[in-house]
């Protein structure tokens, strides 16, 4: 990711305009409304599910932390990476996991999605603290808080001249493990709806068993749910203007904004992605 | 520090660029359906001119949007772009000869959705921003529906997720060796988000000039073509391919000596094995 | 038992392809001066500091090599398709890939450069000779690691994604390791060789990147060769331990309590590695000792 610069950071968190919670509130409620008459009740709650997982995701973003460009001269903390794609990788690690693991039932999948969006993240925050401490000889130090939270290690004392901090400190690990695990959480629960909706449809549209149309259902729901994945991840990241250093950060206190367009925009784009077997059926 | 993103003024206005782009596509997409017309193949390689256009049209509109600087790379505008793009070139398919049609409407409402979100609830409060993702959207949708239509010679959702399979001398009908049960969209959407941005990301700068840009764009839409002709070799007849193949590599060829040409003429100097031409009064 | 230890060498298998994987990316973005220090390297020319570094920007490392292993996968999917036997498809869908990534490398560093005209930054056409081969053959073997390691995913241990979709989703997490692990020790260790060692870089010294070398003027095959001792290396056991503890705790604790074994496991893994972080950090703090000393005593 090129460093870009963004736009001009004012001193306090902008509320979403009147306008934007009322268009958002109503076109959740018009997808819900469109996917009860559609599919019926199994077509809501996949819906449900849906919105769910997309705010996990947007949620989740925030708590990934992505110092951009800067992290990678060591001018600030957090990862050198895209935080949208940094997201991306770790929900999608999650979804391999968790789409293996459906066969043994939805919450095993589930959990499986998390751990393994955890893991990445915690295998990939471990080893940048590796390559800070022992490729380069920095220790950690956060520029927006003096004390670590969790470890109540005192960070001004170790940021070197003219730097806003660097590396990942402890607090900034667990949120990423934490950011992982909810992105890798709700995009098996994405995948796992839609598979649900396309299992349930396709066979009778297409005149062949589960079995056979398998194939097609996985492919639906797993490059929906990457499409989806990928919006979220984007408006969360245009929420933080693309770096943060983790649940300390100020800008963490944003998330209410990304968790409402997360609602919204994963009603749309679900909706849409529920209806497509109810068009095959028209057309 | 972060880089300044500037912009070359002048050119072919935008919305001229937007008129020929959303004509062109669709109107390239539906030459495709001569082949179900005449019943042969010979028509698919129409898709992927259809994406080249499509993918013109979405270069000038990223410039447009980056050019406000969005805090994180311009990558992440092409992720949106297909995330939400891929969604409506699946649902429109499903609509037979509609289908063109109906993925540029549902591509633009999901891509106004996001445009709202983005200004009114995550208060990015950039002037362009929901014109521009509604252009993104359908130029998402058109990339993802003309690739698809080039590689499966129809852009019909049913005919996408059969194919054939020859097993022991016997052709079998199989939903696993189809452009959707074997995820060729999963390929066809990351063609489309890297050439999507590519062109404006590689170019950026103070000399950027619109027709360099734009014949990049033109020359990641015919690259993006040529892996997509060798994939269909897999699921039309031979002829067909091979004629897809040509087109894609004489448009290649053409484009990239064109843009060599272009960057000769807007490059400080083109040297070879030269030193480094320190500036006059030393750096 | 016979299917657990079959499942364990696949999954080492897996593991060993995606630490090389690993490796090769690294190594290839840095010598393309992809990822995030580009930054530097496109600053370089507008504060003054011509240079003859490759400025290879695609993409970010994740979508780019989503793309990449996406392609390879997509190609070696259709070449299987039509019976050309997995290993000889394999290495064609990742040759054609790459032919695809080269490309984009050419056009990237000439857009770039053309488009920095004004500073005085020329087009050295040779870079694009010898540095765009060099590139190629690494992510090469990047690609086709990892297309084989998701083949083996599919083939050898049944993950229900077809494998052009497992392409995407593990190209974008080895562009994820790769970049997180890797740009740090190219950022700071190698563009700003000449700051101090155990310090981050003054915000002031941005774009004042190392341009010549030992012997004459410095280009990014000296950087491939320096990222290559360890940000390469970092990397690939990066990538090759998120897909061995991935793997592995499926393939042998899936059998416990219906499922729940693979997730208890995981957890476990995830809290050895936040003490293994936790040391690290600690072992830093006492070691290099703090850079000032503490305002107001902490207390």
């Amino acid at each position: 990711m090129s460093a870009l610069g963004g736009p001009k950071q004012t001193g306090g968190i902008q509320p979403p305009t009147g306008t934007g919670l009322v268009v958002s509130i109503v076109l959740i409620i018009i997808a819900l409304a469109l996917a009860f008459f559609l599919v019926q009740m199994a077509g809501l709650i996949a819906l449900i599910g849906i919105i769910i997982g997309g705010v996990l995701i947007g949620f989740g973003v925030h708590f990934v932390p992505v110092g951009g460009a800067p992290a990678a001269m060591g001018q600030a903390p957090g990862i050198a990476t895209g935080v949208a794609m940094l997201a991306a990788g770790a929900g999608l690690a999650g979804l391999f996991g968790g789409a293996w693991a459906v066969p043994l039932g939805i919450p095993v999948a589930l959990a499986g999605g998390a751990v393994g969006g955890g893991l990445l993240m915690a295998i990939t925050c471990t080893m940048v603290n590796v390559i800070y401490v022992f490729g380069m000889g920095i220790p950690a130090a956060s520029g927006k808080v003096a004390k670590d939270p969790i470890t109540g290690d005192t960070f001004p004392e170790y940021k070197s001249q003219g730097t806003e901090g660097h590396g990942l400190p402890f607090i900034s690990w667990v949120g990423g493990v934490i950011g992982g695990a909810l992105g890798g959480f709700g995009g098996t629960l994405i995948y796992i709806e839609l598979l649900e909706v396309y299992q349930a449809q396709l066979p009778a549209l297409l005149g062949a068993t589960v079995e056979q149309i398998a194939p097609v259902a996985v492919s639906l729901a797993g490059i929906f749910a990457i499409g989806m994945f990928l919006m979220n991840a984007v408006l969360a990241a245009y929420n933080i203007t693309g770096t943060i250093e983790g649940p300390h950060d100020p800008k963490f206190k944003r998330f209410p904004r990304a968790v409402i367009a997360a609602a919204a925009a994963s009603a749309v784009a679900g909706i849409f992605a529920i209806a497509l077997s109810g068009l095959l059926g028209v057309f | 520090m972060s880089v300044k993103i500037e912009v070359g003024a002048g050119g072919i206005p935008h919305n001229q660029i937007l008129i020929y782009g959303l004509v062109g596509s669709i109107v390239l997409t539906y030459l495709t359906y001569l082949n179900t017309i005449t019943q042969t193949q010979y028509f698919a390689f129409f898709g992927g001119l259809a994406a080249v256009a499509a993918l013109i049209w979405g270069t000038d509109t990223i410039k447009h949007l980056c050019s406000y600087g969005l805090g994180t790379g311009v990558p992440s505008a092409g992720m949106i772009a297909l995330g939400s793009g891929v969604i409506a070139a699946l649902v429109g398919a499903t609509t037979g000869i509609f289908a063109p049609i109906v993925a540029v409407i549902v591509a633009a409402i999901i891509g106004a959705v996001a445009g709202v979100l983005a200004n009114h609830v995550v208060r990015m409060d950039i002037p362009v921003m929901i014109v521009s993702l509604i252009e993104l959207a359908i130029v998402g949708a058109m990339t993802v529906l003309g690739l698809a239509a080039m590689v499966g010679g129809t852009f019909n959702f049913t005919d996408l997720v059969t194919g054939t399979t020859t097993f022991l001398g016997f052709t079998i009908q199989s939903y696993e060796a189809s452009v959707i049960g074997g995820s060729i969209i999963a390929v066809i959407f990351m063609l489309a988000a890297i050439a999507i941005q590519h062109s404006f990301n590689a170019c950026l700068g103070p000399g950027e000039k619109q027709d360099r840009t734009l014949m990049l764009a033109a020359e990641c839409g015919f690259l993006s073509m040529i892996p997509v002709a060798i994939i269909s070799f897999a699921f039309i007849a031979f002829i067909p391919a091979i004629i897809s193949l040509v087109i894609s590599v004489v448009g290649w060829f053409y484009t990239y000596a064109q843009y060599i040409e272009l960057s000769k003429r807007d490059a400080y100097a083109w040297l070879d094995a030269k030193p480094i031409l320190e500036p006059k009064g030393g750096a | 038992m016979e299917e657990i230890v079959f499942g364990i060498g696949i999954t080492a298998l897996a593991g060993a392809l995606a630490t090389v994987a690993g490796a090769a990316e690294d190594t290839e973005s840095d010598i393309g001066s992809q990822g995030d220090p580009n930054s530097q390297v496109q600053l370089a020319p507008q504060m003054g500091y011509i240079h003859r570094i490759f400025n290879k920007a695609i993409a970010g490392e994740p979508p780019a090599y989503g793309l990449w292993v996406a392609l390879g996968a997509g190609l070696a999917w259709a070449f299987m398709a039509m019976h050309i036997n997995p290993i000889l498809a394999i290495v064609l869908g990742s040759a054609l890939a790459v032919f695809v990534q080269g490309v984009y490398a050419t056009t990237a560093y000439l857009g770039r450069t053309a488009s920095l005209a004004k500073f005085g930054q020329p087009v050295y056409i040779d870079i694009l000779k010898s540095m765009t081969t060099v590139t190629m053959a690494h992510a090469f073997i990047a690609i086709f690691a990892t297309v084989a390691m998701c083949h083996l995913m599919i083939s050898a241990l049944g993950h229900p994604f077809p494998l052009p979709l497992l392409g995407l989703v593990w190209g974008i997490a080895l562009g994820a390791a790769g970049s997180a692990t890797g740009n740090p020790f190219y950022g700071k260790e190698r563009q700003y060789q000449e700051q101090k060692f155990g310090a981050g870089v003054p915000i002031s010294a941005s774009g004042n990147i190392v341009r010549y070398a030992e012997a004459g003027q410095r280009n990014s095959l000296d950087n491939g060769f320096f990222s290559a001792k360890l940000g390469g290396p970092a990397s690939g056991v990066c990538f090759g331990l998120i897909v061995f503890f991935e793997l592995w705790r499926t393939v042998v604790f899936e059998p416990f309590a219906a499922g729940w074994g693979a997730v208890v496991i995981g957890v476990v893994v995830i809290l050895v590695f936040a003490v293994i972080d936790r040391y690290i950090e600690v072992w830093a703090r006492k070691t290099f000792g703090p850079y000032t000393v503490p305002e107001e005593a902490s207390s």
